[in-house]
């Protein structure tokens, strides 16, 4: 057993990052960390695999107190595959950790053989790791811890990274595993962590905020507006269900779930519909080719009010991305804006982590980055600069702030100003929200809403085509290279074969909307 | 992003050398490279060249590969040829004596090219790490971290694609901001280069934090088991083989 007691914890000279917090974590169970970003959940995680010492208070597991000891028996999966992946090779690198015990040869190949099967993934042993996709990535990272056999396992957001298909085999190895009696610690961000889990923990500001089963979470009203849930479709459904009497069970019961579905609500139709033509950004028979593989071909677009792009990964979403947003040349065919043809500079382009194009001295000369390099003065420039700013909710005393000096989220918001300042015809979002909280999203989203109301074309490529489908006007789905669909948002929202034919798992609230609108036809 | 394959990048092929262990490979690469400088009679040198040659089928690597991973040199060699034959002092004009000594000199390195080009594309990245650890072992007893240099050269092969692929989506986002990277005198270029420098440090750096925190959640501590096997009867053979083929190429 993980036992945490009132352990406080503080990063060098800043506030407590926790604060008298006790946890308890028994083998096989699973227990589901919640939280804001910031509220402390991975620090929790962290001391809990002793990659950091308490402060104050104590960690034990299985009776060991010293946390030198604790990375042999907690194993600890991170958010991002790429950064916890040591070697070129899969096998060699499930190896590595067994290899740091000091097994035998045979024991240390025995092992990865092991853990390659628990993770589904034997036929990759000897691929190079960086050919393959995110979710290959992660469960080969899954599979590197597996074979230390730790005896409890911290999972933090690995899901976040992925697409619905590969979170669905991440969530079976663990269900494979805590019946196997290994304890699971995972962090997560989305109402769908929820199902077979033993427990959930609510941090916030680093204190526990509230604890207890899944289920009772979904009755707790100010639980869920500290989550940010209170707008979350599939969180709407499970509280309807849970005060109709639904226990979650291992899987969602989509039949159950589905007679709770939140209505859409008609009044608000996708405010980019009516936009003059004129302004939208086309894609007309697109083809790029890297040597001999084709990663677009034939591609079709025209995108007005907020498009969304769908697809598997390695569907040639991100070179679509480059390709739309002028900083690639297609092989064939024209992207244009209106009748002209794009330029790079005129589309904004916004990546996973936009803090990581941040270079300038100060935040407003990084605002003012982009209008300058259009041509404009340089008093216009930094108008444009603190209009973004304002827009972005980034107060006045910060634009003289060095950007690596401000907290992640600040840090996110100020590369996004960064791009709207330049004030761009039209923005390419390429997996805006991964990783993000509940209300990190909202705001993303809410900026997103702003700018398709002002009249620019927003096309978001993502894996969590739930958080959008509410407010986008078309939906295109990519499969290998080519457009497979092409359907109205709304369609989309209950229309799961749709995404089935483009190899993609459909979301959960699409199933249940789906469902939904089945019965009420009948 | 796929990209086409890297020059001298470990190519997937089922052959008898990609096979072999990765020690014997390193060993007769070394044999092979003091084999190609030291032979000094014309016949040597066609030994082990003749070496190549069944290096390269024995692998199944073209001989158009060798000369693509010839390219970057091949202004310097030009000029080690031409320096060699063309006489300017006394009587104007062409030296054979020289011809010959200049192309001696471009054949040696088109050898050792060649088989390094062999060596790389035959063996996995962890597996060459893996080797020059064990031979390089001996040099623990004097206090050279083995482990550790084996390990940093494969995080650093692991890095290599990571840190070309986040540069390029840097530039992408960069120029998308209105960034003009490839434009302007060379004042311009190099502040174009910190745009994406600097931020491409501040990420690997993070990325760098990170896996090494990663690191020693799996208990690295620069001792690994290693994951050698015996050598086999026939690995010794061909070991043996290859130092008496490079024993004869340099005394012929």
């Amino acid at each position: 057993m993980v036992e945490v007691q009132d352990v406080s914890f503080a990063y060098a000279a800043g506030a407590n990052a926790l604060n008298g917090v006790s946890l308890t974590l028994r083998p096989g169970e699973r227990v589901v960390l919640l939280g804001r970003n910031g509220s402390g959940k991975s620090t929790l995680g962290r001391l809990l695999n002793g990659g950091l010492a308490p402060s104050s208070g104590s960690v034990s597991v299985d009776g060991e107190t010293s946390s030198r000891q604790f990375a042999r028996l907690v194993g600890y999966v991170r958010q991002d595959p790429r950064n916890q992946i040591v070697s070129p090779l899969v096998s060699d690198e499930v190896a590595f950790g067994p290899r740091n015990l000091g097994l035998s040869r045979e024991e240390v190949l025995e092992r990865v053989t092991w853990a390659l099967e628990q993770c589904g993934i034997a036929g990759l042993s000897e691929r190079l790791t960086a050919e393959l996709s995110g979710g290959q990535q992660q469960l080969v990272a899954m599979a590197g811890v597996l074979a230390m056999r730790p005896r409890y396992l911290v999972l933090d957001e690995v899901g976040s990274h992925l697409d619905e298909r590969s979170r669905e085999r991440v969530r079976a190895v663990v269900r494979s595993l805590t019946a196997d009696g290994v304890g699971v610690a995972e962090i997560a961000h989305s109402p769908q962590d929820l199902f077979g889990a033993d427990r959930a923990v609510v941090l916030e500001a680093g204190r526990i905020a509230w604890e207890g089963a899944p289920t009772d979470l979904f009755g707790s009203e100010r639980v869920l507006s500290e989550l940010g849930w209170r707008d979350d479709v599939v969180a709407g459904a499970l509280c309807g269900a849970v005060r109709a009497g639904y226990r979650l069970g291992p899987r969602p019961d989509e039949e159950a779930l589905s007679q709770h579905m939140p209505q859409i609500d008609e009044g608000q139709a996708g405010p980019g519909r009516g936009a003059c033509a004129a302004s939208s950004l086309v894609a007309a028979d697109v083809r790029v080719e890297y040597g001999e593989v084709c990663a677009l071909g034939d591609v079709d677009l025209a995108a007005t009010g907020l498009t969304l792009v769908l697809g598997a990964s390695g569907s040639g979403k991100t070179t679509l991305a480059h390709v739309l947003a002028g900083v690639l040349a297609p092989d064939a065919g024209h992207v244009g804006l209106g009748a002209r043809p794009v330029r790079a500079g005129q589309v904004g382009l916004v990546f996973q982590r936009p803090e990581d194009q941040l270079f300038c001295d100060t935040v407003l000369d990084e605002l003012a980055y982009g209008p300058l390099a259009a041509g404009a003065v340089a008093r216009d420039a930094e108008d444009a600069a603190r209009e973004a700013a304002g827009l972005l909710g980034l107060p006045g005393e910060l634009l003289s702030r060095s950007p690596f000096e401000l907290s992640g989220g600040q840090m996110r918001r100020a590369a996004l100003a960064a791009v709207v300042a330049a004030r761009p015809a039209a923005y390419v979002f390429d997996e805006p929200t991964a990783g993000l909280d509940a209300p990190s999203r909202r705001q993303l989203q809410d900026l997103v809403r702003t700018l398709v109301a002002s009249g620019t074309p927003v096309v978001a490529i993502t894996h969590d085509a739930q958080d959008w489908l509410a407010d986008a006007d078309d939906v295109f789905f990519l499969a290998s290279g080519h457009v497979v669909a092409h359907v109205d948002a709304r369609t989309a929202a209950c229309a799961p074969e749709v995404f089935e034919r483009a190899g993609l798992l459909p979301p959960l609230s699409v199933r249940l909307r789906a469902r939904a609108e089945g019965r009420s036809r009948a | 992003m796929r990209r086409p394959v890297m020059l001298g990048a470990y190519v997937d092929r089922c052959t008898a050398v990609h096979r072999m262990d990765a020690r014997v490979k390193l060993v007769a690469l070394l044999l092979a490279s003091v084999a190609s400088f030291a032979s000094s009679a014309h016949a040597g040198l066609a030994m082990a060249a003749a070496g190549l040659v069944v290096a390269l089928g024995a692998s199944r690597t073209s001989a158009r590969e060798v000369l693509c991973g010839l390219r970057p040199a091949l202004v310097v060699l030009a000029f080690s040829l031409l320096a060699n034959s063309v006489v300017i002092v006394g009587q104007p004009g062409v030296s054979l004596a020289g011809l010959v000594r200049g192309a001696t000199a471009v054949l040696r390195i088109v050898l050792v090219v060649g088989f390094a080009l062999v060596f790389s594309s035959t063996t996995m990245p962890p597996a060459i790490a893996d080797a020059l650890a064990s031979l390089l072992s001996p040099l623990r007893r004097v206090g050279v971290p083995v482990g550790d240099l084996a390990t940093m050269l494969s995080v650093a092969l692991r890095f290599i694609p990571i840190t070309m692929e986040e540069a390029e989506r840097i530039r992408a986002a960069q120029r998308a901001r209105g960034a003009r990277l490839d434009e302007g005198g060379v004042l311009a270029r190099l502040r174009g280069w910190g745009q994406v420098l600097v931020p491409l440090l501040v990420s690997l750096f993070r990325r760098a934090d990170e896996l090494a925190s990663a690191m020693a959640d799996r208990c690295y501590g620069g001792q690994q088991t290693s994951l050698s096997e015996p050598l086999t009867s026939r690995e010794v053979a061909v070991l043996l083989a290859c130092v008496a083929w490079a024993a004869a190429a340099v005394l012929a």
